[in-house]
């Protein structure tokens, strides 16, 4: 017999190393006379969109299109140090390290360009649309490129560095007592299951997730980084379990470690919510690993419900719970 | 060695390969066609994917020898840049890349689909697609993708 169930899962996760180690990003940043700008990070791009983020972060502070930002990215030759990809920290601590350091190279823009324009201060300039002006003066604006030309030929260079480091205490040992990480993801999944009571075999219909990002600075990226951790979440409830042998793998292959595969995905809504976290660039916090978190307790709670075996240990599989089906009818619940 | 001849991505060529040389290598080392990436190999991934004959086959399954007198389709043969087949362009338009690394032979087999089959239902798409792994997308815009590629052909 095939039965459906309805499971709930909610996670929070503390984004960054944590408890009290030195969570640094850096990152440099020129601004061009052909009206574009680079920015060097050591932040590793694996995929997540890293690099587009900070393309983004540049583009939005100068009032340019990210398109007009060239980034450079893990060349231990080149790039300042930014820590690993991991912890769910390179948009948030890479992205405030890329924030700080393109605000400081427009910083010494603006004053130069206040100068040019006789403005006593810079308040009134305004960066947008590739161009540089005084606000509500037509009369006072020319390219952004033309202004980084003159001061070019001035002798002045808008080029920046900076770094940005998490903020993190250790916990204390006796008490327990601490600040280890900031800031921490919100996610909440549910997932809609059928159990098919003759196999064991469980399928996922439905996954509905929803997770607090601060601010979703490229809403493409976060659908697809929910999708990822569902999927993924999906293979730590189900399929993946890495069987070890006197400290050998004994599945170190994808023939014999099973991850899911398209047939195996459900209709995904990923869904978010932008409670601004005032510490992040723009508001936002990451949220790479968090997704996939409320999966596996989704998954296993509607199990649960369709078919009232508690599953306690991962991943679930047709065994399992063909095993806990047996226990329970032994055990006259039915 | 043996003496093989073969089409790729529209032009002949004759090549002298080892007898236990994969059709991978070849493609990559003797042709320089790096877009075949190589992730498993043991034909689980898919990541190798190259059309033979018309059919999607795992290039690091596939003797270099057998490939004799066919005619394969690689991610160069593909469209470009300027000109991207419609599911390159519906990749793009809906993120349906991350690492990128599965992505030449997700697109391989989404074009083979199409080849055959211009009105896929999000069965046949699935199936389709299930010979080809990806760890980052969780599938979910690939599938979008290759649903909006065959949309956008069957018009």
């Amino acid at each position: 017999m095939k039965k459906r169930g309805i499971g709930l899962g909610c996670s929070w996760y503390g984004t960054g190393y944590g408890n009290g180690f030195p969570d640094v990003s850096s990152a440099f940043v020129e601004i061009h006379d052909d009206g574009s700008a680079t920015v060097l990070t050591g932040a590793v791009d694996v995929g997540q969109g890293s690099n587009s983020i900070f393309a983004q972060i540049v583009a939005e502070e100068l009032g340019l299109e990210s398109q007009d930002i060239c980034v450079y990215s893990g060349d231990t030759d080149a790039t300042p140090d930014s820590g690993t990809t991991a912890a769910t920290r390179q948009t948030y601590n890479t992205g405030n390290a890329v924030l700080k350091a393109v605000r400081q190279a427009k910083s010494s823009l603006l004053d130069y360009a206040a100068h040019k324009f006789s403005c006593p201060t810079t308040e009134g300039i305004e960066l947008k649309n590739g161009s540089i002006g005084v606000k509500g003066d037509p009369s006072r604006q020319m390219p952004l490129a033309d202004m980084v030309f003159q001061a070019r030929l001035a002798g002045e260079r808008f080029i920046s560095a900076e770094s940005s480091t998490a903020r993190s205490t250790p916990v204390d040992p006796e008490t327990g007592q601490g600040a280890p990480y900031w800031p921490y993801a919100f996610g909440c999944q549910s997932a809609e299951v059928e159990v098919d009571t003759e196999t064991g075999m469980v399928r996922v219909l439905k996954v509905v997730a929803v997770h607090d990002v601060g601010k979703a600075l490229n809403p493409t990226q976060v659908e697809g980084q929910i999708a990822g951790g569902v999927t993924q979440g999906i293979g730590f409830a189900l399929l993946e379990e890495l069987e070890l042998h006197e400290g050998k793998i004994k599945n170190p292959a994808l023939s014999s470690y099973l991850i899911p595969t398209a047939l195996d995905v459900p209709n995904i809504e990923a869904l978010y919510v932008e409670d601004a976290e005032c510490t992040g660039p723009f508001g936002a916090k990451g949220l790479g690993e968090p997704a996939m978190l409320p999966t596996v307790a989704a998954i296993i709670n509607a199990i649960d419900d369709a078919v009232g075996v508690r599953i306690t240990s991962l991943p679930a599989t047709p065994e399992k719970i063909l095993q806990a089906l047996a226990e329970k009818k032994r055990g006259g619940e039915c | 060695m043996i003496e093989i001849n073969l089409v790729v991505n529209e032009k002949p060529y004759t090549l002298n390969v080892e007898p236990s040389e994969r059709l991978i290598d070849a493609l990559r080392n003797r042709l320089g066609l790096l877009g075949t990436k190589e992730g498993c190999g043991e034909g689980e991934c898919g990541a190798c994917t190259v059309i033979m004959d018309g059919k999607t086959v795992n290039s690091c399954l596939v003797l270099a020898a057998q490939a004799n007198g066919s005619v394969i389709t690689t991610i160069e043969g593909v469209g470009n840049r300027r000109s991207p087949h419609p599911v390159q362009k519906a990749f793009v338009e809906v993120g349906a890349v991350q690492c990128g690394f599965c992505t030449p032979g997700m697109v391989l087999s989404a074009k083979n689909l199409l080849d055959r089959n211009l009105k896929p239902s999000e069965t046949e798409i699935g199936i389709a697609m299930s010979g080809n792994l990806c760890r980052c997308t969780g599938y979910d815009k690939i599938l979008r993708a290759v649903k909006i590629a065959a949309e956008e052909g069957a018009k």
